[in-house]
């Protein structure tokens, strides 16, 4: 007992002396240039969508940090203490703290500084995620991305697609409309739980991480359209057709009203998918630093063999996180009507497909319009073109259970028209191996040829 | 579920025939036995369900077979076959697969074995009643086709067998010279396997298709004709109903006796 007391007593000393040594390096840094550690946001070049560029890149006073396994709870205890932080929260499954830092320091500092301690295996700032897209525009006509016969894109004067620039749903709602069992977890702002296409689809009120609590009814509309792309209820007269007519969504609130969020939300968010049940999980947002608390909590769902969609973003600039993890993601570029990557898609050698995102007819919050209008409306954006391909993957997990999440990621991949092949054979950067098709994934291929 | 190899049931319940057959005759000196060889041709299409009964398609195959029928008494022989065979599987799809692949490759070649075993029953009037128990195994080659329209390449590999056993009573008419047509009522079953692999880049996957007839009951109208002392013809048609329609197939053969 005494020993354990004098040991205690030299580890107080030790973590005292280690700070102080780094307050000494901390200062020399602050006259160099300190930012180098960080790389500049690439701002964005906005075409025109509504939901503009985030000021900020993480949250001001947070900090995400991950002890080692082998240090116990009182000696991390100990070192937040130390350190002169509060612990916020916790992800028990992934052994992650959102800590709050002294006024005193910068977050990026705090971050270097923690990071040097030989007990921690990463600390990080607490990133920003956003949304890339918002609904403006009210009408339900069609649903180009998933049958184009060519027809004109919603209201008069719109733009006439071309035939057959789609996904090849109705063939492949032949062979499957997907099974109640598979569930697609929608991690954005929320979804409007009593919308007449959804409210049958919900597994439960969700979770809420924004306000903390089991209510993620949707506060912004993003959400709620991304989820009626997926899995809208589907031939009930009313509204659009989900990809997946069956499958059920599972809503998840990690971004607040404003389109924003920070990566602890969306690092919860992810466990708390991956524990209750989700086959996939839809990510329209993103952020522009990467993170290894992010890049865990991927690895963990992904290890559950959950197929993780994420959009790439809508600057014409460089693929978001998580997009860009390409282990763990699908990283989903935007098609339009003619079945040509939109310029606004961002690029990059993490792509994987594209999907349409132009004009994408889809659920909006009841509220969102005002009282008397139809809860429908048009959306902009890889998010949009993200959930089609949630919805793909929820629809092969219900007829091939048994596959994995990589195998599921790979039939998307293979079974995709490389639309841009004259200019960019192949897998390129701009949409991957292509825009998706579920009729090649999902129906019967016919063998006829002979080695 | 206990596995039952049914090349080596149909070996053994031929062997048991013969046992029977010479148990039940053990007074009788033995005759000279006699050897017929010969050759024939057969086509069947029958309906064959697959996964659990849920889907159906045909097989449709033809084989040419050399047949060697050894009379080892009166009344009593076995007769050996093997040959080549051209069995058609399209329409069969495979679901377990990573992408499920629907067969429309045409004929698959493969070898063929089989025997059969009949013992004369009784005689009454101009008819002589027969028992008649035949099987015929089909071994399919392996072949490998490219999957169409990916954007990476990838193969399929398939490799089939078939087997098909019935058993039942002949009925001849022997009141004709030279001529002798018959019915042949039988117990008839068919079943399988259609093993196919499946490799697309780092995505691989096999499926065990099993396959069944749907008929189970075989009527065969045929007749044999001398054509000399030493050459006789044999042709056949049989029909076998099932609960939404009818199979059938065709037989020809030809034998030399020595």
């Amino acid at each position: 007992m005494k020993t354990k007391k004098i040991f205690f007593l030299f580890f107080i000393i030790y973590i005292f002396i280690f700070s102080a040594s780094f307050q000494h390096h901390r200062f020399d840094r602050y006259k160099k240039p300190l930012y180098r550690f960080f790389r500049p946001r690439i701002q964005s070049i906005n075409k025109g969508l509504p939901f503009q560029l985030k000021e900020k890149q993480y949250v001001p006073d947070q900090i995400l940090i991950k002890f080692k396994p082998t240090l116990s709870e009182l000696l991390i205890e100990t070192t937040i203490a130390a350190y002169q932080t509060k612990k916020i929260k916790r992800i028990p499954k992934l052994n992650i703290y959102q800590l709050q830092i002294p006024k005193n320091i910068t977050v990026e500092e705090m971050a270097y500084v923690m990071s040097q301690n030989p007990d921690v295996e990463y600390a990080e700032p607490n990133y920003i995620v956003y949304i890339t897209e918002t609904p403006n525009d009210l009408y339900f006509k069609y649903q180009y991305a998933l049958y184009n016969s060519g027809q004109s894109i919603g209201i008069p004067g719109s733009p006439h697609g071309s035939e057959r620039a789609d996904i090849k749903a109705t063939a492949a709602w032949e062979e499957t409309k997907g099974k109640e069992e598979v569930i697609i977890a929608v991690i954005d702002t929320g979804v409007d739980l009593l919308h007449p296409d959804l409210e049958n689809k919900i597994v439960s009120s969700g979770r809420d991480f924004v306000n903390d609590d089991f209510d993620a009814t949707d506060d912004n509309g993003h959400g709620t359209h991304v989820a009626g792309i997926a899995a809208a209820e589907t031939n009930n007269n009313e509204g659009i057709a989900g990809v997946a007519w069956n499958c059920k969504i599972l809503p998840i609130k990690a971004v607040d009203e404003e389109g924003y969020g920070d990566y602890y939300s969306l690092i919860e968010g992810i466990t708390y998918a991956a524990d209750n049940g989700a086959d996939v999980i839809n990510l329209s947002l993103g952020g522009d630093m990467p993170a290894q608390s992010l890049e865990d909590a991927l690895k963990y769902a992904y290890e559950k063999d959950i197929v993780i969609v994420a959009a790439v973003g809508n600057e014409g600039g460089a693929v978001l996180f998580p997009a860009a993890y390409d282990d763990y993601c699908l990283a989903v570029a935007a098609t339009d009507y003619d079945d040509i990557r939109v310029d606004w898609s961002n690029f990059g050698p993490e792509v994987d497909v594209a999907a349409p995102g132009e004009r994408i007819i889809s659920l909006v919050p009841t509220w969102y319009w005002g009282q008397g209008s139809l809860p429908y409306g048009y959306g902009f954006g890889t998010s949009m073109a993200a959930p089609h391909v949630s919805g793909f993957a929820a629809l092969i997990k219900s007829v091939k259970p048994w596959l994995t999440a990589a195998e599921i990621m790979n039939i998307i991949r293979y079974s995709a028209d490389d639309t841009n092949k004259e200019d960019y054979p192949g897998n390129d950067e701009f949409i991957g191996y292509g825009r998706i098709n579920m009729e090649k994934a999902l129906v019967p291929i016919k063998i006829t040829t002979h080695k | 579920m206990k596995k039952i190899n049914y090349f080596s049931l149909a070996a053994l319940l031929i062997l048991s025939l013969c046992s029977f057959s010479y148990a039940q005759f053990p007074e009788e000196e033995p005759s000279r036995i006699s050897i017929k060889p010969g050759i024939g041709f057969e086509y069947f299409s029958r309906t064959i369900s697959w996964d659990d009964d849920e889907y159906s398609s045909n097989l449709k195959s033809y084989f040419f077979i050399l047949n060697a029928e050894f009379e080892i008494q009166e009344g009593f022989s076995l007769n050996a076959l093997a040959g080549y065979s051209f069995s058609n599987f399209d329409s069969l799809i495979f679901r377990e697969l990573p992408f499920s692949v629907e067969l429309d490759v045409g004929d698959m070649s493969g070898f063929l074995f089989g025997g059969e075993i009949k013992k004369s029953i009784f005689s009454i009037y101009d008819f002589e009643v027969e028992g008649l128990g035949q099987f015929v195994y089909y071994l399919g080659s392996k072949k490998e086709w490219d999957i169409p329209d990916l954007n990476v390449e990838g193969s399929v590999t398939g490799k089939p067998w078939w087997m098909r056993a019935s058993a039942g009573p002949v009925i001849t008419y022997t009141g004709f010279d030279y001529f002798y047509p018959y019915i042949y009522l039988s117990y008839n079953k068919l079943w399988g396997k259609f093993k196919m692999e499946q490799t697309i880049q780092e995505l691989s996957g096999s499926e065990d298709k099993k396959i069944t007839g749907k008929s189970v009951f075989s009527t065969s109208l045929g007749a044999i004709y001398e054509v000399f002392d030493a050459l006789t013809l044999k042709a056949e048609a049989n029909f076998m109903p099932y609960n939404k329609g009818l199979d059938f197939g065709v037989m020809l053969r030809a034998m030399y006796s020595f």
